[in-house]
């Protein structure tokens, strides 16, 4: 990771340099649909793992909703401006419930009972 | 133990912590840019997680290569995971740079998914060929 992909900073123009200057616009709404497809990714890895462990399934349904709420939480931070709410929390949530769920995914695996046969 | 290097997502708000001497609140578009490029590759790792977990529990036995299923699933599950952690760092280094007004570090991600599906690709048709044989 030495390289850089530009020689340009991406900072923005001059112009628009004052935080009231900087208008997000879509980009609010876009990373708000961002984090519901998050979310649909959860659960229907969920209902995957539901099919073959009913109580990991829950958990891994569960953490859909919650995932969901992590990204209203991140628009409703910075009430009256446009500006983002820049928090570590709730992305390193995401990678902590990622990796949970791949070692649930990893146990039911290797110790769930197969259903060999339903893609046939 | 630099907080601006390779290894700062190891420090707690290395990147979102109050802006010092040498930094600035990046421009919010690049900062909501960077979060949909972690979710994106958070769904990428959540897809090798269904793939190699359907793969495993769904997909009907090799004949003659009892493990097979297991050889293609469990690498899946791994980078999943993999996945995940090495786009938290990147998502890290790139608001350190973003608020530093320095170029965005060059991304390690597709290189690693290139790999996997190679590598994946490489191991189906040894399985493939190996049941087929039998």
């Amino acid at each position: 990771m030495t390289g850089t992909r530009g020689s340009q900073p991406p900072g923005g123009s001059p112009d628009d340099s004052e935080p009231e200057e900087r208008q997000p616009g879509l980009a609010r709404e876009r990373t708000s649909l961002a984090w519901t497809r998050t979310a649909i990714s959860f659960a229907a890895l969920g209902g995957v793992v539901l099919k073959v462990n009913v109580v990991s399934g829950l958990i891994i349904l569960a953490i859909a909703p919650l995932v969901w709420q992590l990204g209203r939480v991140s628009r409703s931070n910075s009430p009256g401006t446009d500006l983002p709410a820049v928090g570590t929390t709730r992305i390193r949530l995401i990678t902590v419930s990622i990796v949970v769920v791949s070692l649930l995914s990893l146990i039911v695996a290797l110790l769930g009972k197969s259903a060999p046969g339903a893609l046939r | 133990m630099s907080r601006s290097g390779r290894w700062a997502w190891l420090w707690p708000g290395a990147a979102t912590g109050p802006a010092g001497d040498d930094e600035t609140e990046p421009d919010p578009r690049f900062t909501f840019a960077n979060e949909r490029t972690f979710l994106a590759w958070s769904r990428t790792a959540l897809a090798l997680v269904v793939a190699g977990l359907a793969i495993v529990q769904l997909l009907p036995p090799f004949p003659g290569v009892p493990i097979g299923r297991h050889l293609l699933g469990v690498p899946l599950i791994v980078l999943g995971a993999v996945l995940a952690v090495v786009a938290y760092a990147e998502w890290v280094n790139n608001q350190s740079a973003l608020r530093r007004g320095k170029p965005l570090p060059r991304s390690v991600m597709p290189w690693i998914l290139a790999a996997t599906i190679a590598g994946m690709a490489a191991i189906s048709a040894i399985v493939l060929l190996a049941s087929a044989v039998r």
